[in-house]
């Protein structure tokens, strides 16, 4: 059960000092006619923090199980690396692939495998990458997908474990 | 490479082409513990509570997307039904408990929280009675909320003096929100056998046999289906339409399923369920009306519909089983008519009528979704349209909802636009012919015999 000091309690309290469990929740409200009434708000342990959410009884049971629910695996060097699969089409011209790797080696993304197809003008072209350790996804995808344009060429970043899902069993 | 090219152009096509995202994202939190005597502490609680979970809702979606490189539109949160949390506080008013939702929701920056809810399928505690009268109020005056109320369910039976207030809970909302063409009652929605765990709004909310927190997760992709059936084209037969559609579901729903399990991570919850419903948006292509046609009616709602409908909901729901151990919710095919630009330009050329509409609700995931009627729609009418529906629940076993809106000053054939999401609804005329005794009758349909099926 989660423990509320509401307005209420305070003005109820008449007292200068409330002490509340750990775990209690005090209300915004409560705050606000706690500083209004000069009353001071504390834990046993000292100043009043807003506790982290407890989620209920089986939040702990589901993040225990959840990593242990069936995946399909991940193959090869990518089972101890971050996956990126790069996809990206549009018009074709000299330069296109270059720019693409030298961001990826920007990065420090080590490219696994390559393969592009150029049919009438136009190209498209899906890298599988892999990410170090400790190196940001967020980062490489905001990076990859500023480049091209609109009348060039667009490029999207997506996990690999995505993929995974979609296509493995 | 782990997947084919082939394999992964198909799933870019799929997010940059065919619309598929993440439809919603629904925390679903539990307000047991907020009752209070007292209205304004457990206003206070209420929305402490739900800001205190839901705090890093739209920060974990956020992160998901930009982690994974796959579009989640929106954040929601569900919460246990008002008239059950409000009845220790014994008032008649249950307007601040909606505004207590409403700045919560306001606060988390979500767009929709659902649980303004009552369940009335044998009858009212006074608690659901304050909150009948109190929801033409509550969707006036706040943004955010939406409100659903159970009216039936197979084991119950039907509550027609529900069902008779619930029309006039109806008029009065679009009466208060008149200067939005009756808005307010886009908000609002009706159920046979209400769904506990439904992540859309505007019925969700989360039920008794739910845990204190949990995340649950809303997948869509009418224009996957509908890009599949087209290239399947038209000569192969209907099972092979029916594979085709099962095979996407699958790829749709293991998308839903990896969002949900790394959502419930990520928030320290638990993951609750996947709905794999298709639900349309006024995008261009987004549109469950186009898979009906590329089925091979030629209009929705020309003779055949129904049947088509009946074979896309059940392939949904086979392929969503086998991709995840968690489907739930609605699940199935949406078909809100304000919101599908397929279904609009069917009623706009002639060729669906709300009879026609009511027979597809058989074999739909929901039911009557986003229609408009004209705003002098008489209360008795609208009784015999919701009762109608919850009908089709009732005996069929199956969910069924009306979400209905009688425009305000608008005639049969007139066009309303509501703009965003809720699209362009053209007014459609219930006819003419009234039901004025069943109205004023009251009582209850009882419960259907689940024997002698036939």
């Amino acid at each position: 059960m989660t423990r509320f000091l509401t307005s209420e309690d305070v003005r109820r309290a008449n007292s200068r000092v409330i002490e509340v469990e750990e775990g209690t929740i005090v209300t915004p409200q409560a705050q606000d006619t706690a500083r209004e009434m000069g009353v001071v708000v504390q834990t046993r342990g000292g100043t009043y923090r807003e506790p982290a959410p407890s989620r209920g009884p089986d939040a702990a049971f589901a993040q225990r199980s959840l990593p242990h629910l069936p995946e399909p695996p991940a193959e090869g060097e990518l089972a101890s690396f971050t996956g990126v699969v790069v996809t990206a089409a549009g018009k074709n011209r000299p330069g296109v692939l270059s720019e693409l790797t030298g961001a990826l080696a920007n990065s420090k993304a080590n490219i696994l495998d390559i393969s592009q197809k150029v049919v009438e003008g136009y190209f498209h072209i899906v890298l599988m990458v892999e990410l170090p350790p400790g190196s940001g996804f967020a980062q490489l995808k905001g990076t990859l997908e500023c480049m091209g344009g609109p009348d060039d060429y667009v490029v999207r970043v997506m996990h690999e474990r995505v993929f995974r899902f979609m296509h493995r069993v | 490479m782990p997947f084919t090219d082939r394999e992964i152009l198909e799933t870019v096509r799929m997010i940059e082409l065919e619309t598929l995202d993440i439809r919603t994202i629904t925390l679903g939190i539990s307000l047991f513990d907020c009752a209070d005597p007292d209205v304004e502490s457990a206003c206070e609680k209420i929305y402490t509570k739900i800001v205190h979970h839901a705090r890093g809702l739209q920060e974990v979606g956020r992160g998901i997307s930009a982690d994974y490189g796959i579009p989640i539109v929106n954040k929601r949160i569900a919460t246990t039904p008002i008239s059950w949390v409000a009845a220790a506080s014994a008032t008649d008013d249950l307007v601040p408990f909606a505004r207590a939702l409403d700045a919560a929701a306001k606060a988390c920056g979500v767009d929709f929280i659902g649980g303004f809810t009552a369940y009335v399928h044998k009858g009212f505690t006074h608690s659901d009675d304050a909150l009948f009268r109190s929801i033409p109020r509550a969707l006036k005056e706040t943004q955010h909320v939406c409100s659903s109320v159970s009216l039936g369910t197979t084991k119950a039976g039907i509550n027609m003096s529900a069902v008779s207030r619930f029309s006039e809970v109806i008029l009065e909302t679009a009466r208060l929100t008149a200067d939005q063409g009756g808005l307010g009652c886009a908000k609002l929605v009706c159920f046979c056998n209400a769904v506990e765990d439904n992540p859309f709004v505007a019925g969700a909310h989360i039920g008794t046999g739910e845990p204190e927190t949990v995340v649950n997760v809303g997948v869509s992709g009418p224009g996957v289906v509908r890009a599949a059936i087209a290239k399947l084209g038209p000569e192969p037969d209907l099972l092979a339409v029916a594979e085709t559609v099962k095979r996407t579901a699958f790829k749709i729903t293991r998308m839903g399923e990896l969002v949900g399990r790394e959502a419930a991570r990520r928030l320290g919850t638990s993951f609750g369920i996947v709905d794999i419903s298709l639900a349309p948006t006024p995008a261009l292509g987004d549109s469950v009306s186009d898979i009906l046609e590329l089925i091979g009616v030629e209009r929705t709602g020309a003779p055949g519909t129904t049947a088509a409908l009946a074979l896309l909901t059940d392939a949904v729901k086979k392929g969503g089983a086998m991709a995840s151990s968690s489907v739930g919710g609605l699940s199935g095919a949406f078909i809100p008519v304000s919101e599908d630009a397929g279904m609009i330009d069917a009623v706009r050329v002639g060729a669906l009528s709300l009879a026609k509409l009511e027979a597809m609700t058989s074999v739909c995931s929901v039911g009557l979704d986003m229609v408009a009627v004209p705003g002098n729609t008489s209360a008795a009418t609208l009784t015999g349209i919701i009762a109608d529906e919850m009908a089709i629940g009732m005996v069929n076993a199956k969910t069924t909802a009306v979400r209905i809106i009688p425009v305000p000053g608008k005639g049969p054939g007139e066009t309303v636009e509501w703009g965003g999401l809720l699209g362009t609804a053209i007014v459609q005329d219930p006819g003419k012919f009234s039901c004025d005794v069943l109205h004023r009758r009251g009582g209850r349909i009882p419960a259907p015999i689940q024997s002698y099926k036939n």
